[in-house]
């Protein structure tokens, strides 16, 4: 009865993670961000770098900010205008989709964006500067618009190319040639198209599209992303995907990527500028506090006490095998081999250790107990505390991460008491069973 | 030689049972070349192999890489949940097996 409503379940639910993992544009979008993430790693060591806590100690001042200054070119660089990143990975890889040439459908998305991006710099008070383009424009603050752009500037080249709005060369020009053609009418197209629109907007309403969409959706979409309660949601959603054996976060990641890493990004700009950030939530957040202790579900303390404090077989077995990648954050054996998947005598502490944990780690952070991260990116596979002292550059965001262990442990400990009697039950009678059969 | 392609969320995973799979193929005397992809990798990996096998966490991949594995005439399947849990290499490699000589 309970065995065919979860089958039920998940018969319902695969075809929902499917469609949107398999998702033509969320699928460019992953790959999009993850062309700019070993960019980000790149710039997040130089911060880690300028901003050793004992610097100040071993450095002269005046010295500590030559070395700084030195450094702050590898971030600017990289996340500074990760923008640039995201939409020519999306241009590239929507085209790349289509089977047309991708390196044209980056670079047009990349012009289509700058079509639309003011070449001058205006602050308050101050005359307008001519010729640059406000950096914080390519960074965290066009995002929203850059991934905008991309994609529709994507799909028009794609719709002229396959329309075939293109010169037809004769045979015996060399394929570079003509190839140098064919892309000529969509990119004259769809870069027309874009410079139409920042003409009407900047002319006719005297604004820009980065602000127009800036205010209408990156802000209330970050800023609701920002809350506790869509995180929880999202933790939720997670945990429960798990549990019918599907890769959660590949499926909400899809969707609050965008979201998660503008956070973060303003999180690092802040940091670099004034050393203290905005937002609690960030990609790092859910990275490091959600994932980062074993793996989805923090099942980390759940390996140790498998393997310290329970007595059957099974688990002691399971243990053993999850620890080592438990460590680096890779749980798939707790996942299917304790198995978490489809067990409902696990599904509450599950669902509810993780859960409890954000809600703490959250009201640490946002009192300011603890500091959130940086900012700094942090790859997920690095172990606990260490990535947690990186992450907020602080040994209490480590120290946070014990507190959030021993929570785990303790809302797990009697229902893993549980399975573990019955295991030794069940292998006692298993033994006894062996054992005549062996007189017989 | 047999080429078993196993393919997860980014192959992390399913690169633990690869070292296991081949422990096991080893002590048979197989000579097998068994390699792990994350997805992004899997439909390119796919031409060089006999048979892919799937993580379970990512079982919704099952349908999209059967359509591209059609090109190449190879078997597509999920791999057992608790063999994966457990990291079981000789059950894992025996499910590939037996798939590739069902063909």
């Amino acid at each position: 009865m309970q065995k065919s409503w979860f089958d039920a379940f998940s018969r319902f639910l695969v075809p929902i993670a499917g469609k949107l993992n398999n998702n033509r544009y969320l699928k460019v979008l992953r790959d999009a961000f993850m062309l700019a993430f070993p960019l980000t790693i790149f710039g997040s060591i130089a911060v880690v770098l300028a901003n050793l806590p004992f610097l100040d100690r071993v450095m002269s001042e005046g010295a500590l900010n030559t070395f700084r200054s030195a450094l702050n070119i590898a971030p600017q660089a990289t996340m500074g205008i990760m923008s640039i990143f995201v939409v020519f990975g999306i241009g590239y890889y929507l085209s790349k989709s289509y089977e047309i040439e991708a390196i044209f459908g980056g670079a047009i998305a990349l012009v289509s964006f700058l079509l639309l991006t003011p070449f001058f710099l205006q602050s308050e008070g101050q005359e307008v500067v001519q010729n640059v383009i406000p950096l914080d424009r390519l960074g965290a603050k066009g995002m929203f618009l850059g991934m905008i752009v991309a994609f529709t500037a994507g799909e028009m080249y794609r719709w002229a190319v396959q329309r075939d709005f293109t010169i037809k060369m004769p045979a015996g020009v060399p394929p570079a040639v003509s190839r140098s053609f064919s892309a000529l009418i969509p990119t004259l197209m769809t870069l027309s198209v874009f410079l139409i629109i920042n003409i009407v907007v900047t002319q006719l309403f005297k604004t820009n599209m980065h602000d127009v969409v800036y205010h209408a959706i990156q802000a209330p979409l970050v800023g609701l992303g920002s809350g506790i309660v869509p995180t929880l949601i999202a933790v939720f959603v997670t945990q429960i995907l798990w549990f019918f054996g599907l890769h959660g976060q590949i499926i909400i990641n899809s969707v609050m990527d965008p979201i998660w890493n503008t956070l973060s990004l303003e999180n690092l700009n802040a940091y670099m500028d004034k050393g203290e950030v905005p937002h609690v939530i960030s990609k790092q957040f859910i990275e490091i506090y959600t994932v980062g202790m074993g793996g989805t579900g923090m099942t980390l303390a759940v390996v140790v006490a498998m393997l310290l404090f329970m007595k059957s077989k099974q688990l002691k077995q399971v243990g053993k095998l999850a620890i080592g990648p438990g460590i680096f954050n890779v749980n798939e054996p707790v996942i299917f081999g304790l198995p978490i998947v489809m067990n409902p005598l696990i599904l509450f502490p599950w669902i509810v250790a993780p859960m409890v944990v954000t809600l703490v780690t959250y009201l640490a952070m946002s009192t300011g107990i603890v500091p959130p991260p940086t900012g700094v990116a942090v790859p997920w596979t690095v172990p606990i505390l260490i990535n947690g002292i990186m992450a907020t550059n602080s040994i209490a965001g480590g120290l946070l991460q014990l507190v959030n262990f021993t929570i785990v442990l303790a809302i797990w400990f009697p229902f893993l008491k549980f399975i573990d009697r019955m295991n030794l039950q069940k292998e006692r009678e298993e033994g006894k069973g062996e054992s005549t059969q062996n007189a017989s | 030689m047999r080429k078993i392609l196993l393919a997860c969320s980014s192959g992390m995973s399913t690169s633990l049972l690869v070292t296991k799979m081949q422990a096991y193929a080893k002590e048979m005397g197989d000579d097998v070349k068994i390699w792990a992809v994350g997805q992004e990798k899997a439909k390119e990996e796919m031409a060089k192999a006999d048979i892919v096998l799937i993580g379970p966490q990512m079982s919704f991949l099952k349908a999209e890489l059967q359509n591209e594995a059609k090109k190449y005439g190879i078997p597509v399947e999920v791999i057992d949940m608790v063999a994966y849990g457990l990291a079981d290499g000789k059950k894992v490699y025996e499910q590939a097996i037996q798939l590739m000589e069902e063909r």
